[in-house]
């Protein structure tokens, strides 16, 4: 298992809050957003991009790269905010979210972006087309990784079932799936919505390998993403335990801010709070 | 005398030769190989057949992000189960996201007569084609088969292919060029156009020969490819015959007659004949006798021409 020291702990810390920075700075340009998941998942994607994946700014279709999907599209503000902290946007494209004909739309497009490697929006396509990547990339030979970052409410979704069974069954090995299980969803909390517990149990089920974690503490995200696969001829799953909204105290948690249309004294009581956190890092 | 191939088997050995050729093709099935042809790939490429048992959306996903690794998926099951069940994964995971998958319908149309309406597919073409950028080809006999399985493996981007169960006619020289998206004139004539497409074009070719026996001279058409429609053809046999009567096996709603009828309302408007199965779920039974019972048969395609031709709908179309 791979350990962080603190100076690596410390950058990976502070990307994570710029990565939330971008959510705002588009938040700003766009006035609203799925923004309680992109915050959920900012540390897990900044673990991702900056610590365990291999991917190229400069040569995003670099065949050897591994891929990431984000199966839970609406997501998509953090994986644009983590693109352009990695290089493969502009910052100043950040400024165009929630304008006529911007690239970056409410869910991610590959063909308007580098460095995003699918279209998802609609829930429980994710799963099954890394699965396609991971199969594809072991046919040629190829020791890349897929990881995909799905949401708990989306784990409803039947089809995610039937790639689940498929990457089983298929021994897809070089595939990380991360569950950012914020416990709610649109409708209120997931357990009262439509129940997935026990959750490690149901994955297990499927002949995958678990492991549970703070999807907010870099060592663990890190410690325990690195030496997959978990079990050899096994997809493996990590499933993180998160907080809607992390970062903004008084969003965090809250259903809400599931997609927050954000006032102007919303977004400096975030700013405020973010720089709190900066500097609580330094 | 007329020589009839299997059709399945016939995708099946044209898959194999295609994937001789070119060493991305690989096969994708849902626990419907040897129903679909696929058992000689499975044999000569093993590493190169995936199994995904009866996965219909899975199996979408799957194979789009194979294609995204260089793969050149053909994913092959009965028709609704690749086209009406899973049809989000269609649209967005081939569709929008442009992946250069083939998807082959097999036991297309009324071909799975005696299933009954859940295993038939006639509502494939209405829905597939509001796809932007899927190309779908309805190959009209086993020469199209073999051709069409080859231009889509050699076509970039996703193509939905009909393929249907009994044995069919060939009707079309090898030495033809198929190109995707050009319709082929089967017969020139001057009273009416007969369009027709994939496994009912038999149909419409006999159709034709009967009213040739009649001195009705028709313009008969082998559409295969339904998407990108052949607009130049259809335009100039509208231009020229002035009036089109349409052949197929699937529901006129959203059919090829459909999207014929659609270009012409707007370029060039013609009297138009839509035979097809009107908005209904078809009835079980032996193929001949389904066939019939939407007037797919060639002398009752004949016997509609004759009258479409007679009614002079056409004079009264011109009037409005």
């Amino acid at each position: 298992m791979a350990e962080l020291n603190a100076a690596e702990k410390k950058e990976l810390e502070s990307v994570a809050v710029k990565i939330r920075r971008n959510v705002l700075r588009m938040l700003k340009a766009g006035r609203s957003g799925h923004v309680g998941g992109a915050l959920s998942s900012a540390d897990i994607l900044a673990a991702l991009y900056f610590k365990i994946m291999r991917v190229d700014p400069l040569n995003p279709g670099w065949p050897q790269r591994d891929r990431f999907v984000l199966s839970a599209g609406h997501k998509c503000l953090a994986l644009y905010g983590t693109l352009a902290e990695k290089g493969f946007l502009d910052h100043c494209i950040l400024d165009t979210y929630g304008a006529h004909c911007t690239k970056l739309g409410g869910h991610p497009d590959m063909h308007k972006v580098p460095g995003i490697e699918t279209n998802t929006g609609a829930l429980g396509h994710g799963l099954a087309i890394a699965g396609g990547m991971a199969m594809g990339l072991k046919m040629d030979g190829i020791e890349a990784k897929v990881y995909v970052v799905m949401g708990d409410g989306e784990l409803a979704e039947g089809s995610n079932w039937e790639a689940a069974a498929a990457a089983s069954h298929h021994q897809l090995d070089n595939l990380l799936v991360f569950v950012d299980r914020n416990s709610l969803q649109i409708g209120g909390k997931t357990v009262d919505v439509m129940s997935y517990e026990p959750l490690d149990k149901r994955w297990e089920a499927f002949g995958w390998r678990v492991r549970v974690i703070d999807g907010h503490d870099m060592d663990q995200i890190v410690a325990q993403a690195t030496d997959i696969p978990f079990e050899k001829s096994k997809p493996s799953v990590i499933i993180a335990n998160t907080i809607k909204s992390k970062g903004l105290s008084f969003a965090e948690n809250k259903v809400e801010y599931h997609y927050w249309k954000a006032t102007d004294e919303g977004l400096a009581m975030a700013e405020r709070e973010l720089q709190a956190i900066e500097e609580r890092i330094k | 005398m007329e020589i009839y191939k299997d059709p399945r088997k016939t995708f099946g050995e044209a898959l194999v030769a295609a994937g001789e050729t070119n060493k991305n093709i690989i096969a994708l099935s849902a626990d419907s190989s040897s129903g679909s042809g696929l058992t000689p790939f499975q044999k000569r490429f093993p590493e190169r057949h995936i199994e995904f048992g009866i996965m219909e959306q899975g199996i979408m996903g799957f194979a789009a992000g194979l294609a995204t690794t260089g793969k050149i998926p053909f994913v092959v099951a009965i028709a609704p189960f690749v086209t009406a069940r899973p049809f989000e994964m269609f649209r967005n995971d081939l569709g929008y996201m442009r992946q250069n998958v083939k998807v082959v319908g097999r036991c297309a149309g009324l071909t799975y007569s005696d299933l009954g309406a859940t295993h038939q597919s006639l509502d494939d073409v209405a829905i597939i084609r509001t796809i932007p950028g899927v190309t779908i080809i309805n190959p009209g006999d086993p020469v199209d088969i073999v051709k069409a399985v080859h231009a889509a493996a050699e076509h970039i981007g996703p193509v939905y292919i009909k393929v249907g169960s009994p044995p069919m006619p060939v009707l079309m020289d090898e030495s033809y060029p198929f190109r995707i998206g050009k319709g082929v004139v089967m017969q020139n004539g001057s009273d009416v156009t007969l369009i027709g497409t994939g496994t009912v074009l038999s149909k419409a070719a006999g159709a034709a020969k009967i009213l040739k026996g009649k001195g009705i001279h028709v313009r008969l058409i082998n559409l295969h490819t339904i998407k990108p429609l052949d607009k130049e053809l259809i335009l100039k046999a509208a231009k020229e015959t002035g009036k089109i009567v349409t052949v197929e096996e699937g529901y006129v709603a959203g059919g090829m007659g459909s999207c014929i009828a659609e270009f012409l309302s707007v370029e060039h408007p013609v009297p138009m004949k839509m035979i097809g199965v009107n908005d209904q779920f078809a009835e079980p039974g032996p193929y001949e006798d389904v066939l019939a019972l939407y007037g797919l048969q060639s002398g009752q395609i004949a016997e509609t021409v004759e009258q479409f031709l007679k009614s002079g709908r056409h004079g009264r179309f011109y009037e409005i």
